[in-house]
């Protein structure tokens, strides 16, 4: 039992669990409702065989990690303006407040009348995606500096445009961190679905594609492709973060939950 | 050891009628936190203010800082109004971590007001260095305020105001949440400290004992709310205190007695 209780075997024997769970359905259901992991593996290999499926993963990550890292500069100095100046928060945060509750998907439509077919408008919807959640997490972060640590600043000599730098942007930077960890999933989301609706070529348009020619077993290639992406960058992020942020407090790598 | 007359005019605190007070919305009614304060404090003194947990020290001592405005009366340091927080008055908070900077170490929080101030990095390593001994963290200069005990963090703090060469010390129960013996020994060191460098200190504390191994002068102030200062106490004892003298208990039972009586009202 004690080996059941070390992390690598149980992960190992869970995964297993879940195949066998997986192949059981397949054989009940038949391969057209639930293609099992055999006919899943044969379509990864056809996909990769053509190439598509490689450059399908490469188009979805390039269009979220424009727009993610885009979108994360705009929003943290937006955050911190918005934060620190008490007549900005005034009348930005209803504003805020009302905004964050429209999901990104819902502007697909707006936006390619906006931006246009191009890529354009998706790096758009994956900006908006990340935008306000990394600028309310850099704001409540803002909210959140310690008011003694302002003051021993101000009485050590610090002038206003110091405490900026040296002590509020120093103080927000897990919050800075925990929202762009939460805006890498949201991002996966929008683009999504933005591919699903009005694209050639990604991860979004390979799922929805695959319709046509009822290849269910194409579907499953994509979503656990999307799984496999989603969890690997958030890891590198999760431990980019602990290595080079320690210092600011940003001590877990784990994923977050919310 | 006495200070030059012009140093001790620039340190000397000067507090007359002073109020702060707040107004309920709905009724207009004036609330005094602390209502009509005296004092004067002059310039190398230790002086300790001792009350009660929700007296009003903190605002007062706050008040001096600069980083609480008065409602009214009189707040001199050195003879001009205090208006905002200043280099001359530092501050050593009671929850080291509320106020160190958990993202840079012992150095660079040492350092943190002489950087503001652009000193020459050589310069600022040489006062560092200087007061990091004093505080008796040599050796830890590279650890993070997280990777330090209680105490230490506290260490931290003193050696950071007393870097930035201010000439009073505002310290608001900087040992507070310290456990007993670690508590004592930071005293000690407090008190020696002070005795080399000479600065005005204003340290509040409910501990009567904390009070008398330090102070100078100790004053009383009442339970808020509209709290003042009541009574100076004069503490007569050359330094290094001993707490289990005589004398020493004898002054502790009377301002034992002093709260007694107060709060049998």
């Amino acid at each position: 039992m004690k080996l059941l209780t070390h992390k690598w075997v149980s992960v190992v024997l869970l995964w297993l669990f879940v195949i066998a769970v997986w192949q059981i359905a397949a054989g009940i259901y038949g391969p057209d409702i639930i293609p099992g992991p055999v006919a899943t593996w044969n379509g990864a290999v056809e996909l990769l065989e053509d190439g598509s499926l490689l450059s399908y993963i490469g188009i979805s990550f390039y269009r979220v990690f424009v727009g993610w890292v885009l979108g994360s500069l705009i929003a943290i100095p937006l955050g911190l303006i918005i934060g620190r100046v008490a007549i900005v928060r005034v009348f930005a945060e209803p504003f805020l407040n009302f905004i964050r509750f429209i999901p990104p998907i819902a502007f697909i439509t707006l936006f390619l009348v906006w931006f246009g077919i191009g890529e354009q408008s998706k790096i758009a919807l994956i900006m908006y995606a990340t935008l306000f959640i990394v600028m309310m997490n850099t704001l409540t972060g803002v909210l959140a500096v310690e008011e003694d640590k302002v003051r021993a600043a101000r009485s050590l000599g610090a002038s206003e445009w110091q405490i900026l730098i040296y002590v509020v942007i120093p103080a927000t930077v897990p919050y800075m961190f925990t929202g762009i960890r939460l805006a890498m999933g949201t991002s996966y989301m929008a683009i999504i679905g933005a591919e699903m609706i009005a694209a050639n070529e990604g991860l979004g348009y390979l799922i929805w594609n695959s319709r046509l020619f009822f290849r269910t077993d194409w579907i499953f290639v994509g979503l656990i492709c999307l799984g496999l992406i989603g969890f690997f960058t958030d890891r590198l992020v999760g431990l980019l973060g602990k290595k080079l942020l320690y210092r600011y407090g940003v001590v877990s790598s784990e994923p977050i939950r919310r | 050891m006495s200070l030059p007359a012009h140093v001790i005019e620039q340190q000397t605190i000067t507090i007359a009628g002073l109020n702060k007070s707040y107004s309920t919305k709905q009724k207009g009614e004036l609330h005094y936190i602390i209502q009509d304060v005296d004092l004067s404090i002059k310039g190398g003194e230790f002086f300790v203010l001792l009350g009660p947990s929700g007296c009003g020290k903190s605002t007062l001592l706050n008040m001096i800082a600069g980083f609480v405005a008065k409602t009214s009366g009189q707040l001199q340091v050195g003879g001009a109004e205090v208006r905002k927080p200043g280099q001359d008055r530092a501050v050593v908070f009671q929850q080291a971590d509320a106020s160190l900077f958990p993202w840079l170490n012992v150095r660079e929080n040492v350092e943190f007001g002489l950087k503001m101030q652009k000193f020459a990095k050589a310069r600022r390593k040489e006062i560092s260095d200087h007061f990091i001994e004093l505080v008796g963290l040599k050796g830890h200069e590279t650890k993070l305020p997280r990777e330090l005990s209680g105490g230490m963090k506290q260490r931290v703090q003193l050696a950071r105001v007393l870097a930035n060469d201010s000439h009073i010390l505002l310290m608001d129960e900087p040992f507070g949440a310290l456990d007993a013996m670690t508590r004592r020994s930071m005293q000690k060191e407090l008190s020696q400290i002070w005795r080399q460098t000479k600065k005005t200190v204003i340290f509040v504390t409910h501990d009567i004992q904390e009070a008398l191994i330090l102070g100078q002068r100790i004053g009383i102030m009442t339970r808020g709310p509209s709290s003042n200062i009541t009574h100076i106490y004069e503490v007569p004892f050359a330094y290094p205190r001993d707490p289990s003298s005589a004398p020493f208990l004898a002054l502790e039972k009377q301002i034992q007695g002093h709260f007694e009586h107060e709060y049998s009202i």
